[in-house]
């Protein structure tokens, strides 16, 4: 980097640890911001140095927010009984996108997995007990439908069994709007095991 | 099927070759290490996306290439098919008459392999583990449900085996486990549901060609090895019952072991010849005689499955068979199968009359003579 004056080899450096981002492309994006605006530039930084202290996890459901509790979670509109389970936040922003969710989540941040020693006092299941009473109408799992996401579902329903409360695990198989003839054989061998009376 | 003509560019030691193929048997004469090998490796990486011999695709690429590139052309129910393949870097894609497939197991079904290579002399003496290869190559071809269920039975046993050895060292509770049983029950009886299924039908057909290699001396039988409590004809539900159940009796020893040691990577194919294993206690051409009725009930379970015989690749075995099993191989095969047979003479090969090509590999390049 000695080709750099030192700031700039200092953002290049800093933007290079950003994901997709490489070499080039933060050499790239380094000359961009030394272009910029005075003012964009300096908007563009403070939204950096910001984010970590505007932002902080929902005390209730752990998903982000700029204020405690989360937007969600506060809503008067929304279904408190019934509670949605996800591995991030993510996941959260998807099921909202449908529209069709009216219930409250229950961020995880992560999965059991032992290889990588992430057991479930490593992810947020502990918050989850305290939020469950004999109001609770619904514990829905949506985890991912990977070997790690079905057993942290796995582990959740039994923990929740003593309690009584009704448990359910999202149905996986044929996406919607696709022809049946398009979908691959194990969505579809999936989908035809999981398919139901009518 | 067969293979009409492949076109390599750039493949292990060729630059360029273009092959007409006969329809039954394609000879393949050369001395070591001048490239028979690698055209039946372009065959089956043409046929299933990937190498029998290894997994890194970069060495397929001939030296200081960029890439490579395989056209060939598959007559099949009176159709043609154009299969390309092309690796340039990692990138790998395949089209077929010119579409370009979105992913490499869709390319399975068209031209359907069987390969029999000097490793397969072994899969009647040799270690568990071929066999359990052999039997998961096969319906794997026939079922890409299959191939996921392997995979995903793959991932949950890591897990499991981790979990395991961290409930030893104490660093996790017993009680975890069964959240890995539930899947590894459930996985595991479905890979075994279906091997039974394919057992039934491989062993009367192998049983078939023991009789007929051995002029009706041997009775060959297939049995499915395994610690849980089930025969060939077992229903699912009675799998994971027993699944479930021996499971729970191993609990403190797979704990003291760190390791899962039930299961269907822990099964084997056990083969018995007039009331005698012959894994450990057969002749070596016991053994070798059930490895050749193995193959052709192969090819045979294959014909059944998808309705026509698949191509066969002998990859230097056909000089390891004596003058029998070799005469019986070329009477199965004339006529009906597509065969490449490489060999470094034409020594062992007198028995072969009519419909033939030879091809002559040097250096690589392919005459035909």
């Amino acid at each position: 980097m000695r080709y750099y004056a030192q700031p700039l080899s200092q953002l290049i450096g800093q933007l290079s640890k950003l994901p997709g981002v490489g070499p080039k492309t933060a050499q790239r994006l380094a000359f961009h911001i030394l272009e910029m605006d005075q003012k964009d530039a300096q908007d563009l930084a403070n939204s950096i140095s910001e984010i970590r202290d505007k932002l902080s996890y929902c005390s209730i459901c752990n998903n982000l927010t700029q204020n405690d509790p989360c937007q969600i979670c506060s809503q008067h509109k929304r279904d408190k009984t019934l509670i949605c389970i996800v591995e991030e936040v993510k996941d959260v922003i998807a099921m909202e996108k449908t529209g069709e969710y009216k219930g409250v989540y229950h961020v995880l941040h992560g999965a059991i997995s032992p290889i990588d020693g992430v057991g479930p006092e490593d992810i947020k299941i502990k918050s989850l007990l305290p939020r469950l009473d004999e109001n609770t109408s619904e514990v829905i799992l949506a985890t991912d439908p990977n070997v790690e996401g079905e057993a942290t579902a796995m582990y959740i329903s039994k923990l929740l069994k003593p309690l009584g409360v009704k448990v359910t695990r999202i149905a996986h198989g044929l996406p919607v709007g696709g022809d049946l003839e398009y979908a691959d054989e194990v969505t579809l061998s999936k989908a035809l095991e999981g398919r139901r009376e009518i | 099927m067969y293979l009409s003509q492949l076109y390599l560019k750039n493949f292990r030691n060729y630059t360029e070759e273009h092959l007409k193929f006969n329809k039954n048997i394609n000879l393949l004469i050369g001395s070591n290490a001048q490239g028979k090998t690698n055209i039946l490796e372009s065959i089956y990486l043409i046929g299933t996306g990937g190498s029998h011999r290894t997994n890194i695709d970069s060495e397929l690429i001939n030296w200081q290439k960029d890439g490579l590139y395989l056209k060939g052309e598959l007559i099949k129910d009176n159709q043609d098919y154009q299969l390309e393949l092309s690796l340039l870097g990692r990138n790998k894609e395949i089209k077929i008459n010119s579409n370009r497939l979105s992913r490499i197991n869709d390319l399975i079904g068209y031209l359907n392999i069987v390969i029999f290579s000097p490793e397969d002399l072994s899969l009647v003496k040799g270690s568990p583990n071929l066999r359990r290869k052999f039997i998961d190559l096969e319906i794997s071809q026939i079922s890409p449900y299959y191939r996921h269920l392997i995979s995903k039975y793959g991932k949950v046993l890591k897990q499991r085996n981790n979990l395991l050895k961290e409930i030893r060292d104490n660093k996790a509770p017993k009680e975890m486990l069964s959240v890995w049983d539930q899947q590894l029950i459930d996985l595991g009886s479905k890979i075994i549901k279906k091997r039974l299924e394919s057992l039934i039908k491989l062993g009367i057909l192998s049983k078939l060609m023991q009789r007929k290699i051995t002029n009706g001396l041997e009775a060959l039988e297939l049995k499915y090895d395994t610690e849980l409590d089930l025969d060939n004809n077992s229903s699912e539900d009675e799998i994971k019952e027993s699944f479930k159940l021996k499971l729970k009796e191993k609990k403190e020893r797979e704990i003291y072991q760190g390791a899962t040691t039930l299961g269907p990577h822990r099964d084997d194919i056990s083969l018995i010849v007039n009331n005698i294993d012959i894994r450990k206690f057969g002749s070596q051409g016991q053994q070798r005689t059930a490895a050749l009725a193995l193959k052709l009930a192969e090819l045979e379970f294959m014909k059944g499955e998808i309705g026509e015989y698949p191509i066969l690749l002998l990859d230097d075995v056909f000089s390891e068979l004596d003058i029998s099993r070799r005469s019986y191989l070329l009477d199965t095969i004339r006529d009906k199968i597509q065969t490449f047979i490489t060999s470094t003479d034409l020594k062992h090969l007198d028995g072969l009359k009519g419909n033939h090509k030879i091809f002559e590999i040097k250096n690589g390049s392919a005459i035909e003579v």
